[in-house]
Parts: C-alpha cells; sequence; structure tokens
C-alpha cells in the first residue's frame, strides 16, 4: 500500500549569473517546466539573492540564487531530483521540507529586495561573509582560539 | 538600628538584580532570541559562528546550548552546499 502525501517544499536553486542575466524568462521557464512536469504546484517563485560564491562551483564565480516554494507528492520528488540533475543549467539544487514555513516567511523579503528597496546595504558587494568578527558581548571569559586554525 | 537596616534594602535589590541577569545570559543566543528554526540561509548569523577559516566554532566558544548547536551546524553544513558560506577558505 503505498500513502501518497502533498507537502509544502522549500527550493533553493542556484544558477550561473551571467547564463541568468542572459535569459532570465528562459530560466524561470525551465524551472516552472521542470516542476510543473512532476505535477508540482509552485506557491511562489522569486529571485533569492544574486551573489559570489564562496568558493567556485563549476568554474562559476557567480550566482544567482532563485527560491521556490512548492506543493508535491513526496512520491514525485524523486523524479524531480532527477530532473534537476538532469538539467545542465541548474548548478545545485536544496530541496526541503517546508513544515514550519508559514505565509509570512514566504512573503517576507528577500536580500535582492531588500537591496532593491535600500533597505541594508547589498551583501552581494562584499566577499561572501567575509566571517564576521569572533567576540560577541555576551561571550566573556573565552580564551582567544587563534591558533585552532593554524595548527 | 533602624537607619542601618534601611541603608541595606537597596544593596540587596541590587543584587537580586544582578542575578537575574546573570540567569538571563545563561541562554544560547538563539534560546535568547526563540528561534526554533535556524536558517540556512541567514548567512549573517551564521558567519559569526564560523573562524577566519570557515571552521565551526565549538560550543564553548560559542556559548551555544547542544541543541541549537545542532541545528546550527545543519544549518551551516547546508548553507556550505550552497555555496553560501566557505568549506576553508
Amino acid at each position: 500500500m503505498e500513502t501518497v502525501t502533498k507537502r509544502l517544499y522549500e527550493a533553493l536553486f542556484l544558477i550561473d549569473s551571467g547564463e541568468a542575466a542572459a535569459d532570465w524568462q528562459g530560466i524561470n521557464d525551465h524551472l516552472k517546466k521542470i516542476l510543473e512536469r512532476n505535477e508540482a504546484q509552485i506557491v511562489s517563485m522569486r529571485k533569492w539573492d544574486e551573489r559570489p560564491l564562496a568558493y567556485p562551483i563549476m568554474g562559476k564565480k557567480r550566482g544567482t540564487y532563485i527560491i521556490i516554494y512548492f506543493n508535491a507528492d513526496s512520491a514525485k520528488l524523486a523524479s524531480i531530483e532527477n530532473d534537476i540533475r538532469l538539467s545542465e543549467r541548474i548548478l545545485r539544487v536544496l530541496i526541503l521540507r517546508g513544515d514550519h514555513i508559514t505565509k509570512e516567511d514566504m512573503e517576507k523579503d528577500t536580500p535582492f529586495e531588500m537591496a532593491e528597496k535600500g533597505i541594508v546595504k547589498p551583501v552581494a558587494g562584499a566577499a561572501p561573509v567575509e566571517v564576521a568578527e569572533p567576540a560577541d558581548e555576551e561571550e566573556e571569559v573565552v580564551p582567544p582560539i587563534t591558533d585552532i586554525d593554524t595548527k | 538600628m533602624r537607619s542601618q537596616s534601611f541603608k541595606k534594602k537597596p544593596d540587596r535589590m541590587k543584587k537580586r538584580k544582578r542575578r537575574e541577569n546573570v540567569v538571563q545570559q545563561n541562554q544560547c543566543r538563539f534560546c535568547r532570541s526563540k528561534t526554533e528554526y535556524v536558517d540556512y540561509k541567514d548567512t549573517e548569523v551564521l558567519g559569526k559562528l564560523l573562524t577566519h577559516r570557515g571552521k565551526i566554532f565549538s560550543r564553548k566558544r560559542s556559548g551555544n546550548c547542544a541543541s541549537c548547536q545542532r541545528k546550527v551546524k545543519l544549518a551551516i553544513k547546508r548553507a556550505r552546499f550552497m555555496g553560501l558560506l566557505p568549506f576553508t577558505s
């Protein structure tokens, strides 16, 4: 007996920035097609951010992230992942179960939108999270950890 | 006599207040802000929990509780996979 349950999923797609800039609509259609082929209903689909990667992936140094929330059968997820693997336009993808995700979470401003509105200065300019200063005010009395890495 | 006992009171209050503060700080940063799910996309928060080389800070260093440290570990590893955080540098 096979039980099929519909669940909400959150997927973050990583796409080469150059390709995304050249054919933004085409990329969106491509992703939609993959999901709709597997009977997934897209709840929301937005550009998450455009930033330099922490390390080169497939020789690409900059990436565009697209976040998609979709409802799909749990049984269909394997075929969605398979289709994504076969696609050459998608560098990476991370699909997670979104049971905890509320509607407000889905509508929250992405870093890209915040940068566009000018709420926060764009993260993209700075290298991928240049590991912030370690000391926090709350954490006193901790010996400095200078040598962990150099050993 | 009376005046002495009266003077002591504010000191006690101070001590009590201090104790309360200490209790508050004993919780880890995620427990204090009551976050149930550490999001892997939140690179600003996760970046603070990495060394300059991109290693994850120990619990002793970060001050996280065990369950929050596990959540952070998972989130950082997801972020690394997506190229949001470095494996090394």
